[in-house]
């Protein structure tokens, strides 16, 4: 396919019907958050766009995230507009290898300088710069050099974003994120374990629409797809609401699809878009397959303190000390209550008339 | 035993302490917001003018009575009892530096009424000997003469005499069965005349009943001023037993900021049982006359007038659209100094700082707060409807060289009253 081909023109050389794009711009245009009125000007936008160049770094990772982005079902339209991108650079993808694959790196750096988007995933080893190296250049040095001159950079996975696994206690190669190293791009943290694919084929459409990186939250996440807790907008959340809870993983509330919250559900401290548009073509997302959400898109979720703790539910039974203590302190309360209600009492009882005579000092 | 002394104060103040002050202590988180509401912290830049600082000793009382650790120090002799040294020191913070205006009040976070408190505050403050002079003299007088000027029935007689001689017209006294009881201010009968004569053209013109009472003419209460809730309600009962005698349904507050809260929202408390009459200001009553169409005005005011809310009468009574209603049928060219209604800054001299002469300097150095709102908008003429107000506001004009004319609003109303109407 050549470079210079428009996204219209790839999708539809790829028969990719008209509707079927529109149906896809839809969809963007609603997970973004923007009014349908948009849809229009998103195509228009789309269709003209040019293929952006990518160059796609991995670093300390698991091909976890490039295997849920490539195992996305086909032929959808995420998986079309991935192709329609110029991905000139992915060491687990390119056909070329050794000295040819870095010459397509340096090439379209070259060609595309300030323009291309770098996707990161995986952590940057710190500790030793030997821990992790790809054609005998260490990652730091390697995201060093590639995001000098990408337009935007985007962390693919928790390990990009937010140090993930491999920065999990105690932290053996003093992995960091992307995010710690380039401190003058605009970065885009997608993080998930891995990250929904829909994701980031939504972050690219909205870079080639609108030319600049969508609303992000705190962590630098997209609004649109982060915005909201899985707890939210979880199809169990109306047994948490009346307290219905599994206990165990085979007891009744468990067979029954109640809350999995006792059993160490992250969802209300996790945001992330599984509850709505689901894994696997939209077939489901581990809560409804009966496990409780690890927390995956959240930093530092390995070190949580166990997958199947309660957020906050009390490890123990309140010791007896701790009731009695309340109670104590209630009835103190109640106690100093009343003597002091008694002492205004008895001073209101006690008054002394003031006259007109008394408002001087008697002698 | 009579007269004034330390122990009668600390057991006032032990009584001052119910349950909303003692909340409101304990809510405190000494965030000192109050200081900026307060136009004796803002005019000084004194930080002992913070409203919140004026109830110290009081707030002492209440920690050492009233709180567990309060209770423990003192027990263990960790804390200084109030002496009266210490209230010598804050007599003036709060009867000199206070005027109850009560803006401190609604810019708490907390919600606490520290007017309100104030208000508490000066019942023990009087009963240790601690009231201004001032206050003192004026307190007797209205137990013992009936006004705190101590004008005194025949001169009230006099002043109805002339005003019935220039105008023709009748003002009724002591008629049972009047609708409303009308009453006066001791500074409306002695400076403004032409309040009394402007009623009459008014009612006249609307074809209202009124009358006053020979037995009850005067509204103030010096009692609350200086706080001592007793005298206070043989003030307010004074009252009551005229209306019942009258049989009125409606009593009527004066242009007097104080009176009205005095009848109005402390009198029932004060002797202990609802009235079985209306109280309403002034204000309210022209604005019902002029919603029922009962008030027709001609021509109108060509110069810009503004108008001054008395605290008692808008942030403390809530009367604040109806002067507007009311300036908006006699004035053009009506403007609105900043921050006015509920949250309008006090001329400076109420809550007795106008009866007491040591804090002259003090409420004409405040006064600058006033000068800057009217300086905004540039005013011709200022209209308020307190006549406690109108005193000080045109003594701050003075001093200040402003030539600003100050108006009531009831006599505005009456000068432009429709001829037509008989």
């Amino acid at each position: 396919m050549s470079k210079d081909e428009t996204l219209g023109e790839a999708l539809r050389r790829q028969g990719v019907t008209r509707r079927g794009f529109l149906k896809f711009c839809a969809a963007t245009a609603s997970m973004m958050a923007l009014p349908p009125s948009m849809v229009p000007a998103i195509a228009a936008a789309l269709e003209k766009a040019r293929r952006p160049s990518v160059i796609w770094l991995s670093f300390q990772e698991c091909t976890g995230c490039i295997e849920s982005l490539t195992r996305s079902h086909s032929p959808t339209v995420e998986g079309l507009i991935f192709d329609a991108i110029s991905l000139d650079y992915q060491h687990a993808l390119q056909a070329a290898a050794g000295s040819a694959a870095e010459a397509a790196r340096e090439t379209a750096m070259e060609e595309n300088y300030g323009k291309y988007i770098l996707i990161v995933d995986g952590s940057i080893p710190l500790a030793n710069p030997g821990y992790s190296t790809i054609a005998g250049i260490s990652n730091l040095a390697m995201l060093e050099e590639t995001a000098k001159g990408a337009a935007a950079v985007v962390s693919m996975g928790s390990c990009a974003a937010f140090g993930g696994i491999p920065k999990a206690k105690p932290n053996p190669t003093g992995a960091v994120s992307v995010g710690d190293i380039i401190k003058d791009k605009p970065i885009i943290n997608v993080p998930g374990c891995p990250p929904i694919p829909v994701v980031i084929t939504g972050v690219l459409a909205h870079f080639l629409i609108f030319g600049t990186i969508p609303e992000l939250d705190a962590l630098g996440r997209p609004m649109a797809y982060y915005g909201q807790s899985i707890h939210d907008r979880c199809y169990r959340r109306p047994f948490y609401d009346k307290g219905k809870f599994a206990n165990t993983f085979d007891d009744e509330g468990a067979k029954k699809g109640w809350c999995l919250y006792k059993l160490g559900c992250k969802g209300p401290t996790t945001y992330n878009a599984c509850a709505t548009t689901k894994w696997n073509d939209g077939t489901s997302f581990p809560i409804e397959a009966g496990h409780p959400c690890l927390g995956c898109s959240e930093p530092d979720f390995w070190d949580g303190g166990g997958f199947y703790k309660a957020i906050s539910t009390p490890t123990e039974d309140i010791p007896k000390a701790a009731i009695y203590a309340v109670g104590a302190g209630a009835a103190a309360g109640l106690a100093l209550g009343a003597l002091n209600r008694a002492k205004r009492d008895k001073a209101v009882a006690e008054h002394v008339k003031t006259t007109i005579d008394d408002l001087e000092k008697g002698d | 035993m009579s007269g004034a002394s330390l122990e009668r104060g600390l057991h006032a103040f032990k009584e001052a302490i119910d349950a909303p002050v003692a909340s409101f202590f304990s809510s405190c988180v000494r965030c000192g917001l109050c200081a900026h509401a307060c136009l004796f912290y803002t005019e000084t830049g004194d930080p002992k003018y913070t409203p919140i600082h004026k109830l110290e000793p009081l707030r002492r009382v209440w920690q050492q009575e009233y709180s567990f650790w309060g209770r423990f120090a003192k027990a263990l002799g960790l804390s200084r009892p109030v002496s009266d040294d210490m209230l010598t020191e804050w007599e003036t913070l709060v009867y000199d530096s206070c005027t109850m205006c009560g803006r401190c009040s609604m810019v708490c976070p907390v919600g606490n009424d520290i007017a309100y408190m104030i208000r508490r505050m000066r019942e023990g403050m009087a009963a240790s000997g601690h009231a201004p002079q001032g206050l003192i003299g004026a307190t007797q007088r209205a137990v013992t003469i009936g006004s705190p000027m101590g004008v005194k029935l025949p001169a009230l007689q006099a002043q109805i005499r002339h005003i019935e001689q220039d105008t023709g017209l009748k003002i009724p006294m002591d008629v049972e069965g009047a609708d409303y009881l009308c009453l006066l201010s001791s500074m409306e009968i002695m400076n403004f005349p032409e309040y009394t004569e402007s009623l009459a053209k008014i009612f006249k013109h609307a074809g209202v009943s009124w009358t006053l009472s020979s037995e009850a003419f005067e509204a103030t209460n010096s009692g609350i001023q200086i706080g001592v809730s007793e005298i206070a309600a043989e003030l307010v009962q004074r009252i009551v037993d005229a209306a019942e005698k009258l049989k009125v349904k409606t009593v009527i507050s004066p242009e007097c900021g104080h009176a009205y809260m005095a009848i109005r929202w402390e009198g029932p408390n004060l002797i202990g049982k609802p009235f079985n009459f209306k109280v309403l200001h002034i204000l309210e009553v022209l604005d019902e006359l002029r919603e029922q169409g009962r008030l027709k005005t001609t021509g109108k005011e060509a110069q810009r007038l503004t108008y001054h809310d008395p605290c008692q009468i808008a942030r403390r009574g809530g009367v604040v659209q109806q002067p507007r209603n009311l300036l908006n049928m006699v004035a053009d060219d009506f403007v609105e100094m900043p921050e006015a209604g509920t949250m309008n800054w006090c001329c400076g001299a109420g809550g007795g700082v106008s009866s007491n002469e040591r804090a002259d300097e003090l409420r004409l150095k405040v006064f600058n707060r006033k000068k800057a709102q009217l300086d905004a908008v540039k005013a011709e003429g200022l209209v308020s409807a307190c006549s406690n107000c109108r005193i000080h506001l045109e003594e701050g004009l003075e001093e200040y060289h402003m030539d600003i004319p100050v108006l009531s609003l009831t006599e505005t109303i009456a000068e432009h009253l429709a001829e037509d109407k008989t």
